[in-house]
């Protein structure tokens, strides 16, 4: 009996697929754990493993790092453990698996494709979560993760594609069995051991046994857990860093010139100085409703555009038309969070339109979304209340800068207000998190 | 078989035993880079603190006078006086009456000249009218500025008095207007009489109180001079 070959290419698919996922996990990790020490860096962002980190400050593998899909248990260590931890060990072990089956080849047991098949289709259901989360909720494809739902997607074609190939040989083979097979000797009597021993017939793979399954479902547990657990052992600790940002030194505003937004129920003091045409103000805010912490904060709203229109400390303009649209904010007084949170949608229109020195037309998107605000954007009062909260920001000595946050009188720290949001607001505003 | 086994135990532990230590020592380096803080040679964007607004006409004398009067004029430190008198502001400006005058030029847009009747220290309405607009219009201003005068019409010391209460006109309007808690730490007071000072018949030219009115030298000398100054000191 010959040794029977077995089909390789599904088995090496898979192999190449489990290293470039691996390869896209790693990254994505890499790039996390380099945001543990709260500074700001460059983020892996490409289809092709390797390629060197982005600059660019908002690259959508950034967006989706700072969304809170990126990571779990993020109240409790700060930056949560990234979901790409798992697919790290996952894809360690797959490679690995991989290569067994590849060198396997006919006498590996038929149980191992079918496991394989059926596993895969784990990282796939993730992927698909993910990529769901991707384009409803961020709006944007992390190259990165895209690299590990095609490797997901391969991985699981290529394993099924092992089981398929698999059948067939095994069906060629039985059939080989049924009608070439010298059962009895060339004049009719029965086959020898030596008969049997020259047939060339390919035997039908073995099964393997049941406990196989198990065995590999414990390993895979294991090489998913064992990444994810020294990452959280590793962890420093973040407790003496969310509260050294300082205190509002004068939170008292007696003039009536700030808003407060109170959705209800909303029980945590907090302070909030934005600008509404500024990129990073938006994205907390994005963040803020995303965790389901806006609707707990019953917020003092400050407006702070960074537009020496109406602003004295800035010689320009950071965010043309900010001082027009902080006006139209004030103007809507109780309504003021949608007007808020419109113009964060148009943001990049209204600033367009500004920078190209059309403030009467970002004025006319603004008039024709709240006409009843109009008339009001250009009243002496608003521009006094809208003077009066930057007074407030002079009284407390703020740096120009937005967004900032202050829960209760304590200040959120910059490098808390992406990653760390959960971890940092459990530490600062624990009802806050515990009520969600 | 049993070959591919081995190896694929290999490669899997491999892998994994690089992964985890390939994690701990990301977060490893981390933790260090956590514990030093920001590279202090890295070029860090300095981040300017809110502050009152300072405009170009904030010269170096014109601050050592703004500084020197809101010193001894007791609205810095805790000095129980409030305003200062003729003598102080010569003492204290040391400079000539034209110098002192010429500090304020840049204010003419920004301030205006409230007037008043011959021998009265009471504000008409137009008057007040103006003060409260002039107060509003406040924008990155730390300080307001009130500057009495009297005319030369009688003797030094009944100027004096009048030109004080002129001053004190103006700051009970604010005061009766707004009930701003804070307007003691923002309102700065001189009161010249007759002594020191005085305006010259240009300044009819100015946003004062009484358009449309006779503006003589005498006229112009019985008001107050309000404005916000934009210097940060």
């Amino acid at each position: 009996m010959s040794k029977p070959r077995s089909a390789w290419w599904p088995s090496a698919l898979a192999f190449v697929a489990s290293v470039a996922g691996l390869v896209f996990a790693a990254l994505s990790t890499w790039d996390y754990a380099q945001h543990l020490d709260r500074q700001i860096h460059d983020v892996h962002c490409s289809f092709i493993p390797g390629m060197p980190a982005e600059k660019a400050a908002e690259n959508a593998c950034k967006v989706a790092m700072y969304s809170p899909y990126a990571a779990i248990l993020r109240d409790r260590y700060w930056g949560g453990v990234p979901i790409a931890l798992f697919a790290v060990g996952a894809f360690a072990f797959f490679t690995a698996f991989s290569a067994y089956a590849l060198l396997g080849g006919w006498q590996r047991p038929r149980r191992a494709a079918q496991f394989l098949a059926a596993i895969s289709l784990t990282p796939v259901a993730a992927s698909a979560v993910m990529a769901f989360l991707s384009a409803t909720r961020l709006g944007h494809f992390c190259k990165t993760c895209v690299g590990i739902y095609a490797s997901s997607a391969l991985l699981a074609g290529a394993a099924i594609a092992m089981v398929l190939v698999e059948g067939r040989e095994i069906r060629l083979a039985l059939a080989a069995t049924r009608t070439d097979a010298p059962r009895t000797g060339p004049s009719g009597v029965p086959a020898t051991i030596v008969d049997l021993a020259l047939d060339e017939t390919p035997p039908p793979r073995a099964p393997g046994g049941w406990l196989l399954v198990p065995t590999w479902l414990t390993v895979l547990a294991l090489c998913a857990a064992t990444p994810v657990l020294v990452y959280a052992s590793a962890m420093p600790s973040y407790a003496s860093h969310v509260n050294a940002c300082g205190k509002l030194e004068s939170p008292k505003e007696t003039t009536g010139a700030l808003l407060r937004v109170t959705p209800a129920g909303a029980t945590q003091p907090a302070t909030l100085f934005v600008d509404p045409l500024c990129p990073t103000c938006k994205a907390l805010h994005q963040r803020l409703v995303a965790e389901g912490m806006y609707d707990g904060l019953d917020t003092t709203l400050v407006l702070f555009p960074l537009d020496n229109e109406c602003n004295w400390m800035l010689d320009r303009a950071v965010h043309p038309g900010s001082c027009m649209v902080s006006k139209a904010v004030i103007c809507a007084d109780s309504k003021a969070r949608s007007v808020l949170e419109w113009a964060y949608d148009n943001q990049e229109k209204l600033l367009g339109l500004a920078k190209g020195g059309d403030l009467p037309g970002a004025r006319a998107m603004v008039k024709a979304r709240f006409p009843e605000v109009d008339a009001c954007i250009d009243a002496k009062e608003t521009n006094q209340r809208l003077i009066r909260m930057l007074r407030f920001i002079v009284k407390n000595h703020l740096p120009v800068s937005t967004p900032q946050i202050y829960l209760g009188e304590t200040r959120l720290c910059d490098e808390d207000t992406d990653m760390g949001l959960p971890y940092a607001m459990g530490k600062l505003a624990p009802g806050l998190v515990a009520a969600k | 078989m049993k070959g591919a086994g081995v190896v694929g135990v290999v490669i899997g532990c491999a892998l994994l035993a690089a992964s985890a230590i390939a994690v701990q020592g990301q977060v490893a380096d981390a933790s260090e880079r956590l514990k030093k803080g920001p590279d202090p040679n890295a070029a860090k964007p300095a981040i300017a603190v809110a502050d009152d607004a300072e405009l170009a006409y904030c010269t170096p004398a014109f601050k050592q006078v703004l500084q020197r009067t809101l010193n001894a004029c007791g609205l810095i430190g805790q000095d129980a006086r409030r305003g200062c008198q003729p003598a102080d502001v010569k003492t204290l400006a040391a400079i000539s009456d034209e110098d002192f005058n010429a500090l304020f030029t840049p204010l003419k847009d920004r301030g205006a000249v409230i007037q008043f009747d011959d021998g009265s220290d009471k504000l008409d309405d137009d008057g007040k009218k103006i003060i409260e607009e002039l107060w509003q219009d406040r924008r990155g201003a730390r300080y307001f500025f009130i500057v009495a005068r009297a005319s030369k019409t009688g003797g030094a010391d009944l100027n004096r008095a009048l030109s004080h209460k002129r001053a004190n006109s103006v700051l009970f309007d604010l005061t009766d207007k707004f009930h701003d808690p804070d307007l003691d730490k923002q309102v700065g007071l001189l009161w010249l009489g007759n002594e020191f000072a005085q305006l010259g018949p240009e300044y009819c030219q100015w946003n004062i109180s009484r358009k449309g009115k006779p503006c003589t030298a005498e006229a112009i000398n019985r008001s107050a001079f309000v404005s916000w100054v934009d210097c940060q000191l």
